[in-house]
């Protein structure tokens, strides 16, 4: 597992290289190397699509080094961002090298014969990788032919084709920014973007920059769905965010509330009383603290009515379940209830 | 070898002027006109490369000094670089143009312009926005994933707006006018092919708006057609009907494509079972318009082959898989079999639509006997009722080719008189076209020779010769008549599948019985539908099969 870090760690290095002037360097021998390399990472890419555990190990790795990257330059190297990325590695490396006038004529020559190898290769179009470079420049005249006769730009932002393919990007706009970071910083943005005062009609038509939305009432619905889409953008937005903020949030989204309610009760369930100290604790570390869960419902009691109403209903129901007990120590939902008081 | 180079040569100045006209295909003219040559383009492409591969740059450029022209025009035009495999193709021509050893600045001049051209092939047609190129690449977003992606976001909205356009009818706020929905049918012709347009093309059949002429470029039809019968796309049944009702044309080459695949290969159930389910028709056929079509055409092949036998078999299996697809078939709107048979009574229909294996082996004495009456009924009434005649009531009868074959099995397998009725279902189903008296002759020669070849059953033993009396062939006497052989044959083949005692003499019999290699393919052909249709009757005859297997392998080996 390590090697194949350290592998897709120095290929990255490689490709951002292969844009470089330093190419010049390079002879016909490092080429066929590099994509060989190439090859190998994309055999990667095959081999442990399904097997999630060495993907995600993967993909964090790419994703870290990609935030280490951009943090220094002022254009970032799109190179190996995500796992996706390796199915494509060679036809990125390959296009760049063939596009960079810094390398060596005969160098050049060599990576020639070895990307356009001709007929008589084995191997169906959709493998090698002439078919593959072939196919991607089919696709480009497809999109020039429909833009310029027959596909219409679109008013509507959310379906413009366009738009819609930036939108969706290596997962996403905003798990683009997401992944580059920093992270608290985007999770306060989108908290305040989802509290943002509600639309007034506009009848002008606003600046807008590509793939943002046309009015943030629009755009409210859009960046609700995406997040409750993230499981884990969704997890880190309920549990790091301050209990006060999240509680603002939810109380103006009902299907927020929902799910951060859900949230709450799972983490409940993970700590267990501990006798001899008389506290709930949790059997792991990155367990919710009996503290922070009390500060969160306490928010939550707080908020203005409808969610004040549920959030105790839901604590009745869940202390109910657990046996309904009046003595502390036996349901996690009876000691807070205790806590809280009754409220008002 | 001269000769080609000759003929190159000359296409190639006749492509030079092509390319030249049409240019960046921008107008109509030219993107039509583009899309009419692609396909012998790109052979002339492909020809180009195998002479060029051969030669050096020097060589190349001597040859064919405006060559360099000719591929940057290629290059400019987006229609070539869309269609099938013409981009790679300009791109290993390039590649030959590269010189390996640049002697001068001028050999250097060339391999650097080629080096252009070929970079402008592979990265051609960028989005020239300035802040879209460097937002994508903010998000990491490299040209190899953000084609494809825009490729299918922009196919889907076309799809979109297409299916809107389909769905409301009369509404006058479609974005989709009918020029618009010509001009996409006339920009896709190259890149039907391409496996992310096929939900376009697929709309593009379906969705069709209100106005009473076809809105659709001909030519699109032409090259839908031709991509689905060689398998370069695959469509749902829903579209190939849209197709083959929309475009004539397009059904009538489906149906020929079947054709020719069954000429030419020899004549074997399950593959012509393949052939037929490949083709998609029995599925299209549920569509009464297109059945009728086919019907016909069947109809017209067995006229023009004078009841080739493989015709006759691929109705059968024709038939069969229809009737499947329609029992799958789960609309609201089913159509009546009146839809599909106009020429035959419903009744009679209905009577041969049961399959043999839905009605237990005991009564099956009795449908034959049902079928043969309403046959006879029809045939002898010289009023021709509100159906049609002979021809017609046989035609639909040998659709359901089943219980003639049951009926010459059943006169063997029983020991009784052969009825009446039997016997004129075979007569008729061999010879439709007899008069009275004649088909009563023939009736009373099976019957004869039943009544031996029974006799022969009963007997302790009899020898090939013996079998060969029986059906009323010796030696010293003429041969028969050729109206009678192939039923006599038939009776006689299945006597030896079922008759105890002549599996010994089976293969003796029929060397004696075959003495041209039409008639030996006569009884092999007899001999694998007689398997495959004890397969699907699920008949249980170990002997009978086992021996059928052996015969019809001695007779193909």
């Amino acid at each position: 597992m390590e090697s194949l870090l350290q592998q897709l760690a120095r290929f990255s290095e490689v490709l951002a290289v292969s844009r470089t002037p330093h190419v010049s360097t390079w002879d016909p021998a490092t080429v066929r190397r590099a994509l060989q390399w190439a090859r190998y990472l994309r055999h990667v890419h095959r081999r442990f699509g399904r097997h999630a555990r060495i993907r995600t190990a993967l993909e964090r790795r790419l994703q870290s080094q990609w935030r280490q990257d951009s943090g220094s330059g002022p254009a970032p190297d799109p190179g190996l961002t995500n796992f996706q990325a390796l199915g494509r590695c060679d036809l990125v490396l390959a296009l760049r090298l063939l596009q960079n006038r810094a390398l060596r004529e005969a160098v050049w020559h060599a990576l020639l014969q070895q990307v356009f190898p001709g007929p008589g290769v084995p191997g169906a179009d959709e493998e090698t990788l002439q078919g593959r470079l072939a196919h991607l420049a089919r696709r480009r005249a497809a999109v020039h032919v429909l833009r310029l006769h027959g596909y219409q730009e679109s008013p509507v932002v959310q379906e413009d084709a366009l738009l819609k393919t930036q939108a969706e990007g290596p997962g996403g706009l905003l798990s683009g920014l997401w992944e580059r970071g920093p992270q608290d910083n985007f999770l306060k943005v989108l908290a305040a973007a989802l509290l943002l005062p509600p639309p007034s009609p506009r009848p002008q038509e606003e600046e807008t920059g590509p793939g943002t939305p046309n009015t943030p009432g629009e755009g409210h619905h859009e960046l609700l769905r995406w997040l409750l889409g993230k499981a884990d953008i969704l997890a880190a937005f309920c549990r790091r965010l301050p209990a006060g903020v999240v509680a603002a949030v939810a109380g103006r989204h009902p299907e927020l509330s929902r799910v951060y309610l859900g949230l709450l009760a799972d983490w409940g369930r993970h700590l267990h009383y501990d006798l001899q100290r008389g506290v709930w604790v949790g059997a792991e570390s990155q367990a919710v603290p009996w503290e922070e869960l009390y500060g969160r419902f306490q928010s939550l009691c707080q908020a203005p009515p409808p969610l004040k109403d549920e959030v105790r209903t839901a604590l009745e129901s869940w202390k109910a379940q657990d046996g309904d007990f009046e003595v502390p120590g036996l349901s996690i939902w009876t000691d807070l209830l205790l806590a809280l008081g009754t409220g008002t | 070898m001269a000769q080609d180079s000759v003929g190159l040569s000359s296409d190639y100045q006749f492509w030079m002027q092509k390319v030249s006209t049409w240019d960046q295909a921008s107008t109509v003219e030219t993107q039509q006109d583009t899309c009419l040559h692609l396909p012998r383009f790109q052979e002339f492409l492909r020809q180009m490369y195998e002479a060029l591969k051969e030669m050096d740059s020097n060589t190349v450029i001597e040859r064919f000094p405006t060559i360099g022209q000719l591929l940057a025009k290629t290059c400019r035009n987006p229609f070539i670089l869309a269609y099938d495999e013409s981009q790679k193709i300009l791109i290993w021509c390039l590649c030959c143009l590269i010189n390996k050893e640049p002697q001068n600045s001028g050999d250097s001049k060339l391999n650097s312009w080629t080096r252009g051209l070929l970079c402008h092939v592979l990265s051609a047609f960028r989005f020239d926005i300035r802040e879209v190129g460097l937002f994508t690449q903010g998000l990491g977003y490299a040209p190899a994933d953000y084609y494809p992606g825009l490729l299918k976001n922009m196919v889907l909205s076309l799809v979109s707006e297409l299916r809107e356009n389909h769905l409301n009818g009369f509404n006058t706020q479609r974005r989709m006018t009918p020029e618009r929905v010509r001009a996409l049918s006339r920009v896709c012709v190259p890149l039907i092919t391409l496996p992310d347009f096929e939900p376009l093309v697929e709309a593009l059949l379906t969705c069709h708006g209100c106005e009473p002429q076809e809105v659709l470029w001909p030519e699109f039809f032409d090259a839908v057609s031709e991509a689905f019968l060689l398998k370069k796309i695959s469509l749902p049944t829903s579209a190939v009907v849209c197709l083959w009702l929309r475009h004539l044309p397009s059904l009538e080459k489906a149906m020929l494509h079947l054709f020719e695949k069954l000429i030419s290969s020899e004549r074997n159930f399950l593959r012509i079972e393949r052939f037929v389910r490949d083709s998609s028709l029995p599925e299209a056929a549920c569509h009464p318009a297109i059945f009728r079509i086919v019907d016909e055409t069947f109809r017209y092949a067995l006229l023009e082959t004078d009841g080739a036998p493989e015709i006759l078999a691929t109705i059968q299996v024709f038939t069969r898989c229809f009737l499947e697809a329609l029992e799958k078939e789960n609309k609201q709107l089913k159509f009546a079999l009146r839809t599909y048979f106009p020429y035959a009574s419903p009744s009679l229909v209905t009577a041969l639509l049961q399959h043999p294996k839905d009605i237990p082996q005991g009564l099956w004495h009795q449908s034959l006997q049902h079928i043969s009456e309403m046959l006879r009924e029809i045939v002898e009434d010289q009023t021709h009722g509100s159906y049609g005649g002979p021809s017609d009531c046989w035609f639909a009868f040998i659709h359901f080719g089943g219980w003639a074959d049951v009926a010459a099995e059943q006169l063997l397998r029983s020991e009784a008189d052969p009825p009446e009725a039997v016997l004129w279902l075979l007569a008729f189903s061999y010879s439709p076209r007899d008069g009275s008296q004649q088909r009563a002759q023939t009736m009373e020669e099976v019957k004869a020779v039943l009544g031996r070849l029974l006799k022969l059953l009963r007997s302790p033993g009899f020898s090939a010769r013996d079998v060969q009396a029986a059906a009323g062939q010796s030696r010293e006497e003429a041969p028969r008549p050729l109206e009678c052989g192939p039923l006599i044959r038939r009776l006689l083949l299945n006597f030896l599948l079922w008759a105890p005692g002549a599996h010994a003499i089976a293969q003796e019999v029929i060397t004696l019985m075959a003495p041209t290699r039409e008639i030996t393919h006569e009884i092999t052909g007899f001999l694998d539908q007689t398997l495959y249709r004890w397969d699907h009757l699920c008949t249980t005859a170990p002997a009978s099969r086992k021996l059928a297997s052996e015969l019809l392998t001695e007779l193909r080996g």
